[in-house]
């Protein structure tokens, strides 16, 4: 569904990204892991394009994208994304910021996307918060919102950058539950976490990157419990205390 | 005191009327130069070096030279091509100047608002433009109400210098009637009196305009 082939960026001198191969299967949960500036927050934002890379390939739905070719707007909507700042518009309210891009870019019935907004939030435990401004929501609150905003478009994927990272750590659990419905629902889904249990419990693949480069790939049992490379299990003893 | 009530009197209809060609030629000069503005701001946020540079140009020529200068060069240099009557050239003039500020105004207030608004948008699907229409601009719309009123007073007292190309505004009013009475000192304080009071009553809207559009902002922080 998502195939990254020799995927390399740079920020000036600094190559943040070196020779990424990544596939990503339909249906999977896919967790980036590693320590900040590894580089796993510009290989998600790669993915929607958010972010260019300046060398490899990268297929989307079995077609190879060029972003200066295709129609970036038209992949976004494909592929979801959530933020570590939720980033809700503060000028509309909850049902608003879930009815904007379906009525907007989708050109859905008002109607039509206020059913699937009211379904949406009744999905991240919200309804009693529709009419509120994100302004009065907690973090965790915010960040449901966002997940709702972002399946309102019913993507194919969905990439989560650092999504309870900004949060109270009571409010971490509410979110990581949508999160893990989501992926029980059978949705691919690309995650950028340092919530090590999370990705234990819910990734099909743990992708483990340091500076710019994948050092491991495997399940979850085998990057945490036997990680083969000693950079993995450095990293791993450091998050995991 | 007896002069001043004297003086209101025999000015009033006269005044009155001056009042309503400065609300006039202030309200038309202000809207031109919103749009002006909007349209520099994204010339000067803009990638394009040719719109970049001459937004900069513009904003610098403007700036950098006196209102009353902008004005009569207007007129007599429009004079060339097509004849204007004052009020017509006075609109233009005034516009052209707030426009130059007002550009400054938005693009300080598009830039203020954060980034990860346009990423979400554009995350969403949204092309650059839309994200701008729907997501940054009424933000930013907002946030620059303050300033964009602040230049909205500016405008409407720099309106007054629309009576040295003949204009039939307040200030042009004054003149005349100061020449008409020699009494210039009682006369210009009257007269003065008026843009007192027009300030008053647009400060007053304004503060009505930016309470209305906060309103949810403020409600949800409760």
């Amino acid at each position: 569904m998502i195939q990254l082939k020799a995927v390399s960026k740079w920020y000036g001198q600094l190559q943040v990204l070196k020779e990424i191969d990544l596939q990503v299967n339909e249906g999977e949960v896919v967790v980036l892991i590693g320590a900040s500036g590894s580089g796993k927050s510009t290989l998600l934002r790669c993915m929607n394009f958010l972010e260019q890379s300046d060398s490899g390939e990268i297929y989307l739905f079995g077609e190879k994208v060029d972003p200066k070719e295709s129609d970036l707007n038209w992949i976004r909507q494909e592929v979801g994304m959530v933020f570590q700042h939720f980033h809700l518009f503060p000028h509309k309210n909850v049902l608003e910021n879930i009815m904007e891009a379906p009525v907007y870019v989708k050109k859905k019935k008002k109607k039509e996307a206020k059913e699937m907004a009211w379904k949406l939030l009744c999905k991240v435990g919200l309804e009693d918060k529709a009419n509120v401004y994100p302004g009065s929501l907690s973090g965790g609150q915010k960040q449901r919102v966002a997940i709702a905003r972002a399946l309102a478009m019913e993507p194919k994927a969905m990439l989560f950058d650092e999504p309870t990272s900004a949060l109270d750590p009571e409010l971490v659990g509410e979110v990581l539950s949508v999160m893990k419905e989501l992926a029980k629902e059978g949705m691919t889904m690309v995650i950028v976490t340092h919530e090590m249990g999370f990705a234990r419990e819910v990734a099909d693949q743990v992708v483990f990157l340091d500076e710019g480069r994948i050092v491991e790939t495997g399940t979850p049992e085998k990057i945490f419990e036997h990680p083969s490379e000693e950079r993995t299990s450095q990293f791993l003893s450091q998050v995991l205390g | 005191m007896i002069t001043l009530l004297e003086i209101f009197q025999t000015t009033f209809d006269e005044f009155m009327q001056a009042a309503w060609q400065t609300v006039q030629l202030t309200f038309w000069s202000l809207l031109l130069a919103t749009a002006i503005g909007l349209f520099f701001a994204f010339c000067r946020l803009s990638g394009n070096p040719v719109l970049k540079g001459m937004a900069l140009l513009y904003i610098a020529i403007i700036r950098g030279t006196p209102l009353i200068v902008q004005i009569v060069t207007l007129y007599f240099g429009l004079a060339e091509f097509v004849v204007l009557d004052s009020f017509t050239a006075g609109v233009i003039a005034l516009a052209v100047h707030a426009g130059a500020y007002i550009a400054e105004i938005f693009r300080g207030a598009i830039q203020s608002i954060e980034n990860g608004q346009m990423e979400a948008a554009r995350s969403l699907g949204m092309s650059y433009w839309l994200a701008m229409r729907r997501i940054i601009l009424p933000q930013a719309f907002r946030r620059s109400i303050p300033a964009l009123g602040n230049q909205f007073i500016i405008g409407l007292k720099d309106s007054s210098l629309v009576a040295y190309i003949g204009g039939t505004e307040l200030w042009a009013s004054g003149l005349g009637a100061a020449a008409d009475n020699f009494r210039q000192f009682p006369t210009y304080l009257v007269n003065g009196l008026y843009y007192l009071a027009l300030i008053l009553i647009f400060t007053f809207m304004l503060r009505w305009l930016e309470k209305r559009l906060n309103v949810e902002q403020r409600s949800v922080r409760a």
